[in-house]
């Protein structure tokens, strides 16, 4: 387990190397699929793409398709490697739990001064039903994109029928995921949400944001933690205002 | 070499077999398409095909024309104007063009001057064997049956010309004004319906021939088994010591042109424009070029999947020896 509480840094890191690379994996070959998929639609001549400085190829449906490929392959592995490894691993933390819609609510009403927000696990309710929607559109446009792909190389002339639902999936689940990084987008441009920004570039947030906002889950590294940690100097203080201890890395237990 | 061919011809025909004999009868079995040994191809002989000079036009454009005179539905009054570029193709007033490919026009005969003599080469959709027009299709509008026709469904057809951008002899042509895309966003997707031959797949599915082949006067043009049509396409062209187009050409096609004049010279002759294909030989099939990478990318659930078993297991492994040491620890 990476999850370990950094109290002289005033840090805890949420997500382990692997768990940061495959975010990323996935966002970027996502967006990648995202632009090539938009140019596989006859759109780049009509609406002068091709006159940008540096999409001149943009109208070459066969160009669009190597990058779409490319980028499929890592989407496809990056994907079937995260279920696969964090399936066989166990890990829950992400799927939605019985009342994570109403504890959502909760949250989004917080937002807006109504209510106090409730201790969280590491992951809010909203981000595990969101986790739960992005994963059904990704392995939507996965299963539809190899059907797709098998046509192109294997079976031109594969059935009509299953060919027009794999094609619709296809493009339905783009709408859907274009519509479902606009939320991920909205989510982090919430304020308060910006501590975990940091999280999914550095694998760590600020120890004081998560007492102040992920309760249980800090609750549940100090029970698993095998040794008695010490709190930060000033748990309340902002980033780098604690003096570093002498001994240098130490768990810490939950508010 | 001709009246050899007429020869050859004949007897070749005869001798595809079971699918001439349902041609004969004009009973073309129902499940012509169901099996791969069932596939369609034609075959175009340039020998025999003489533009039929006794006739106001050719016997295959006139048939062609006459069976789909009623396949484009009526064009909008205003056809909306596309947003921002404003490129309408309208033939809906120029239906009586018949010397190219127009989405009224399925098949033209391209008259080519080479040494002195006129050679007449019927031009349409050659229904590749993995057509780039049909698989890139975004909407999978454009298809491949099994008996190897490549088919537009007028219903489901955008307009977008993306088939015609991949086709190697741009052959599908727009009508503007028409189709799906008018009851959804006409201004911002969609231009109309792409038009081309659909090698008659619904006279097939009845049993008929295509009307081009049923018209021909000469038996210029056959259509039967593939296999068998291939074959009659190697032994006339080996006994005209002629030259065959249309068996590797953009990765393989179900139409085998055979002719006494190779297609370099062929070609060369014709002044390529638009709805007026060249004949380029050895022309590439440029998605082939692709189907590595799209092997790759079904292959990666595999790989991606074997990788979390091996990382997940070594894994696993390591934290049971830390365990273990410090137990014993």
């Amino acid at each position: 387990m990476a999850e370990k509480i950094l109290a002289a840094e005033n840090r805890v890191v949420r997500h382990s190397r692997l768990e940061l690379a495959e975010h990323w994996a996935i966002a970027l070959s996502g967006l990648v699929l995202l632009l090539t998929g938009i140019f596989e639609l006859p759109v780049a001549k009509r609406y002068y793409i091709i006159t940008v400085p540096g999409l001149g190829w943009s109208a070459d449906f066969i160009t669009s398709l190597y990058l779409h490929y490319a980028a499929a392959f890592v989407f496809t592995a990056a994907a079937l490697f995260h279920l696969v490894y964090h399936g066989l691993g166990g890990e829950k933390g992400l799927l939605p739990q019985r009342g994570d819609f109403r504890a959502s609510v909760a949250v989004i009403k917080s937002f807006i001064g109504l209510g106090k927000e409730p201790p969280q696990h590491k992951y809010l309710p909203e981000q595990r039903l969101a986790y739960a929607g992005m994963a059904f559109i990704i392995l939507l446009l996965i299963a539809s994109g190899l059907v797709k792909t098998y046509k192109n190389i294997y079976a031109p002339d594969l059935s009509h029928t299953v060919l027009l639902w794999a094609t619709w999936a296809h493009n339905i689940g783009f709408i859907l995921f274009f519509l479902a990084f606009l939320a991920h987008m909205a989510a982090i441009a919430l304020k308060p949400n910006w501590p975990m920004v940091r999280g999914i570039f550095t694998g760590k947030v600020r120890l004081d944001y998560a007492q102040h906002r992920h309760g249980l889950w800090l609750a549940d590294l100090a029970q698993a933690s095998p040794e008695p940690a010490e709190p930060p100097a000033d748990q309340t203080g902002a980033e780098g205002k604690n003096p570093p201890p002498p001994d240098g890395e130490k768990t810490a237990p939950g508010p | 070499m001709k009246t050899h061919d007429g020869h050859l011809s004949r007897r070749s025909f005869l001798k595809i077999g079971a699918g001439a004999a349902a041609l004969a009868g004009l009973k073309w079995p129902k499940t012509a398409g169901a099996a791969d040994e069932k596939r369609l191809a034609t075959l175009i002989d340039l020998s025999l095909c003489d533009g039929c000079p006794d006739r106001p036009m050719p016997a295959c454009v006139g048939a062609c024309r006459a069976i789909n005179k009623d396949k484009i539905p009526p064009v909008a009054k205003n056809i909306p104007e596309p947003w921002p570029r404003k490129t309408i193709e309208d033939w809906s007033k120029k239906k009586e063009v018949f010397n190219r490919l127009t989405p009224y026009n399925f098949i033209y005969v391209h008259d080519v001057r080479i040494d002195g003599k006129t050679i007449y080469v019927p031009r349409r959709c050659m229904h590749c064997d993995n057509p780039p027009c049909a698989t890139i299709c975004p909407f999978s509008a454009n298809h491949k049956e099994k008996n190897g026709a490549v088919v537009i469904e007028q219903n489901q057809c955008f307009g977008g010309a993306k088939c015609r951008d991949v086709c190697p002899w741009e052959i599908p042509q727009r009508q503007s004004g028409v189709g799906i895309y008018l009851h959804v966003l006409p201004d911002f997707m969609g231009n109309g319906v792409m038009y081309k031959c659909d090698l008659c797949n619904e006279r097939l599915q009845e049993g008929k021939l295509p009307g081009c082949v049923e018209a021909c006067p000469r038996q210029a043009m056959l259509i039967g088994p593939r296999r068998e049509i291939e074959k009659n396409a190697l032994e006339r062209a080996r006994a005209m010591n002629g030259y065959l187009y249309g068996k590797t050409e953009n990765g393989g096609t179900s139409t085998f042109y055979v002719s006494p004049v190779s297609f370099e010279k062929i070609t060369r002759a014709m002044e390529k424009k638009p709805g007026r294909p060249d004949m380029k030989p050895d022309v590439k099939r440029r998605m082939a070029a692709t189907d590595p990478l799209g092997n790759a990318v079904l292959a990666a659930p595999v790989l991606g999947a074997v990788a979390a078993g091996a990382l997940g297991w070594i894994s696993r492994r390591k934290a049971q020896g830390k365990k273990e040491g410090e137990n014993h620890g």
